[in-house]
């Protein structure tokens, strides 16, 4: 399987590499649906000639990058394309290496089931084979590298990318098993951008179950191993903040990063929620509805860890769905992420109900976004609304995509469990509702 | 014989004495004035009079500025090198009870308005952008030469303005501002393209010394009517118009440049003498540190008149038209010289400070350490101790 993974590695660098050369670079990496106040490749060329000016990037509101970021670009700037490629390849070869694992994982459980005979009698069609799963990380590599939004966000530089390798790394090490270098590798993400604190359930929950101890709250071992998961996580998450201290001698970095995180200053459009909404709020409800909003992203993670704690893998998925959706300053390079695991759960492709009309959705609000963009502040004939519209579809594209996910999902496990041919009591064909 | 010969001798050689030392005091004379031909450096002058506010109530802005303009033209300084900005028509305005006439003496002694007056920014053209690019010359190219700044290296520019402002900031049209460091940046961009060989600024505003703390070119010099924290008063109403004629700084400016001809030797020092505070009530101001001359030695008339340097001589030369021989008389040993570039005629690098250059900044050594102590720990942490004895 190598062979092919070095094809498509070498198919989506040929693709980067002639994107870079050509005029859309500069276009793509002015779109706001790319490149976030928090992630543009701008600002961090800002910050780098500020420091060399002997003014800390921290001191106006432009820069709002970590300073382990002002560590590698320090001395790599010359390099960023190679690096921002380099961390494409490194985020899909993470993937494709997570994903051959986890599916041995799933045939694994599979087996267990099948000889405990959990599984209902009528339920063959819907067993998986290693045939079928062969191909899947590859595809999943695929997705990821060929992606348009990814290819997007790599060519416009934007240090999203860098994030998604650090979670592509978190994801490898908790299916590896190895809660240490998960635990430094989800640090490292909320230390990056705040929202991977909610991985922090899947990942626990993931641990767990490889090393077979059961999910009860009055368990001593439970507790044991969660206490120590999260000793490590938040260890590590100390000690990169204090070592980030040392580069710039000062804690600037924590308001600049983490209160411009959390308390959405910068209402510039992007794919998200928060824009449109507090620019026409006033300043009386600004703090409550940035509270509402914000605690919407880390809301789901206690009901889908109770609901999907059989299924970490999932649970991380849609976990990172929702993080992509709903935080502060989405961009295109945070959904490629999410986008990369559908191959994973192709499977599931019998039970989705609206997956034409949501690909649609998702495709054509893609292409009217610069549609609109452009109508509204160059041709001045559209207004913010019509851009809003267009966002607003495309998050309620990706959420219908998650729950139609979600509910096929569900819907799997409870045929497995139940048989495929339900029947009410009276005898009538019933059918699986979400409530 | 011989006793009247010594006294006719003697009658003659004392007014023989006598003429040669009126010579001497002629030529002396000549040569002072020879001196004072090559004393400043310009060869053309302009002025850019500009009057910021509108409504019929700040007539008197308005009044002053048409006032300098007038004493501006009377001194020689043709329209086609003023650029006069109004920002509102007085002198037709429907509150006028005198139409086509402004005022600045009470009585209606004075009509500054005339018959030539020649207002090339009017109304909603004073605006800072268009007063900037007056300035720096940045001008669209459909823009008419009334509305030009076409100075040159060798120009004396007079910029008077006048107006509402504050500790920084002059008002314009009571939509925008101007603020001093803009203007400073603006003068500094004229000198950068050689747009002036000196300038006198002259602002009539409340605080206006604010207006002229931030400039930092060389060869400016400049008056303010007022210091920080202090307002500018308004002269005298009249009670026939119903307003304020004029601002008291610039009434005593213009009846100090009524005195003034063309060919006056009334130097700087008197204009800063011009209005005390026992009759302005504020304190002007004035600013020489960037200036090159010193101010006894620069002419009232270098600034708001158009004195031409011309000498009129009686010789007469003849054209040669045949060159070559002209060309071969050149001595060869002459030094050659390298041809001066433009950027280099002006000793600017002397003149103004260069800010030394940051140095690149490095990460701390401290930090490198942590950083990469912490990942060798994660490292062997993961893959375990035994390979380290494959490095020791």
């Amino acid at each position: 399987m190598a062979a092919p993974l070095v094809l498509v590695v070498l198919v989506a660098v040929t693709v980067r590499a002639v994107l870079y050369r050509s005029s859309l670079a500069a276009f793509i990496s002015e779109r706001v649906e790319v490149a976030s106040p928090l992630n543009a490749w701008k600002r961090v060329v800002e910050g780098l000639a500020l420091l060399d000016l002997g003014v800390s990037p921290y001191s106006g509101a432009i820069f709002h990058e970590t300073p382990l970021i002002i560590y590698l670009f320090h001395f790599l700037i010359e390099y960023a394309e190679l690096v921002f490629m380099i961390t494409d390849v490194l985020t899909a070869v993470a993937l494709y290496l997570a994903i051959q694992d986890f599916n041995k994982v799933v045939f694994k459980k599979q087996k267990l089931l099948i000889e405990l005979d959990k599984y209902a009698p009528d339920v063959a069609e819907l067993i998986r084979t290693p045939m079928e799963m062969h191909y899947i990380p590859l595809k999943v590599a695929l997705f990821y590298l060929l992606n348009p939004y990814t290819v997007m966000s790599c060519v416009a530089k934007s240090t999203c990318a860098i994030n998604n390798t650090v979670i592509a790394f978190f994801i490898l090490a908790t299916i590896k098993g190895s809660a240490f270098l998960s635990a430094v590798f989800l640090a490292l993400a909320t230390y990056q951008s705040l929202y991977p604190l909610t991985l922090f359930a899947p990942a626990l929950l993931y641990l767990l179950q490889r090393q077979f101890i059961p999910i009860k709250l009055k368990s001593k071992s439970f507790w044991l191993y969660t206490m120590q998961y999260a000793a490590l996580y938040l260890c590590s998450l100390v000690v990169i903040i204090c070592l980030s201290f040392f580069l710039l001698n000062s804690w600037d970095f924590i308001p600049s990063v983490y209160g411009f995180i959390l308390s959405v200053p910068d209402l510039t459009p992007n794919i998200g929620l928060f824009w449109y909404f507090f620019a026409e709020m006033f300043e009386h409800f600004s703090l409550f509805f940035v509270c509402v909003f914000q605690i919407n992203v880390f809301f789901y993670t206690i009901p889908l860890a109770i609901k999907l704690k059989e299924h970490p893998v999932f649970f991380m998925f849609v976990q990172i769905a929702i993080i992509s959706i709903f935080k502060s300053y989405p961009t295109v390079g945070d959904i490629a992420l999410y986008m990369a695991f559908l191959p994973v759960w192709s499977h599931l492709y019998r039970f989705l109900r609206n997956i034409f009309i949501l690909s649609c959705v998702l495709i054509v609000c893609s292409l009217l976004f610069p549609v609109l963009w452009h109508l509204w502040i160059y041709a001045g004939s559209a207004n913010s609304n019509f851009y809003y519209a267009i966002t607003l579809t495309f998050n309620i594209g990706q959420i219908l995509l998650i729950s139609d996910y979600f509910y096929a999902f569900l819907r799997r496990e409870y045929y497995l469990t139940h048989g495929l041919h339900l029947t009410r009591q009276d005898g009538t064909e019933a059918m699986l509702v979400l409530k | 014989m011989a006793a009247p010969v010594p006294a006719v001798c003697w009658v003659r050689a004392a007014a023989a004495l006598l003429l040669g030392c009126c010579g001497a005091a002629l030529a002396s004379g000549v040569q002072d004035q020879a001196e004072q031909f090559f004393r400043s450096g310009h060869t053309n002058n302009w002025a850019v009079l500009v009057c910021t506010s509108r409504f019929w109530f700040n007539y008197r802005h308005v009044a002053n500025t048409l006032s300098v303009y007038r004493s501006v033209k009377r001194l020689g300084i043709p329209d086609s090198h003023i650029v006069l900005m109004l920002a509102d028509d007085m002198a037709c305005n429907p509150r006028n009870p005198k139409p086509a006439t402004v005022f600045s003496h009470k009585n209606m002694e004075l009509n500054v308005y005339g018959d030539d007056v020649e207002v090339d920014y009017r109304s909603y053209e004073v605006t800072v952008e268009n007063f900037l690019r007056v300035l720096t010359g940045r001008i669209p190219p459909s823009t008419p030469r009334s509305k030009r700044l076409l100075s040159d290296d060798r120009s004396n520019i007079l910029i008077y303005m006048t107006g509402h402002g504050g500790n920084g900031f002059l008002k314009f049209q009571d939509s925008e501002e101007i603020t001093n460091v803009e203007l400073a940046d603006a003068f500094e961009q004229m000198w950068q393209k050689r747009r002036y060989n000196e300038l006198l600024f002259i602002i009539d505003t409340c605080q206006g010394a604010s207006m002229y703390e931030r400039f930092y070119s060389p060869n400016i010099m400049a008056l303010a009517s007022s210091q920080v924290g202090e307002d500018s008063l308004s002269h005298q109403p009249d009670l026939g118009i119903g307003v304020h004629l004029m601002d008291r700084y610039t009434f005593y400016v213009l009846e100090f440049l009524e005195e003034i001809h063309p060919a006056s030797q009334t130097n700087m020092n008197d204009l800063f003498q011009v209005c005390p505070k026992s009759l302005c009530v504020s304190t002007p101001g004035h600013r020489t540190d960037l200036f090159q001359r010193d101010p006894q030695n620069v002419l009232i008339t270098d600034f708001f008149g158009s004195v031409r340097k011309v000498e009129i001589t009686t010789e007469t030369v003849s054209l040669d038209s045949d060159l070559a021989g002209f060309e071969s008389k050149l001595p060869k040993d002459e030094l050659a010289t390298e041809p001066l570039k433009y950027a280099e005629q002006l000793p600017v690098a002397e003149i103004i400070h260069q800010k030394p250059k940051q140095k690149d900044w490095h990460p701390p050594g401290g930090f490198i350490l942590g950083l990469w102590a912490l990942i060798i720990m994660v490292f062997f942490k993961t893959y375990g101790i035994k390979h380290m004895k494959y490095i020791f």
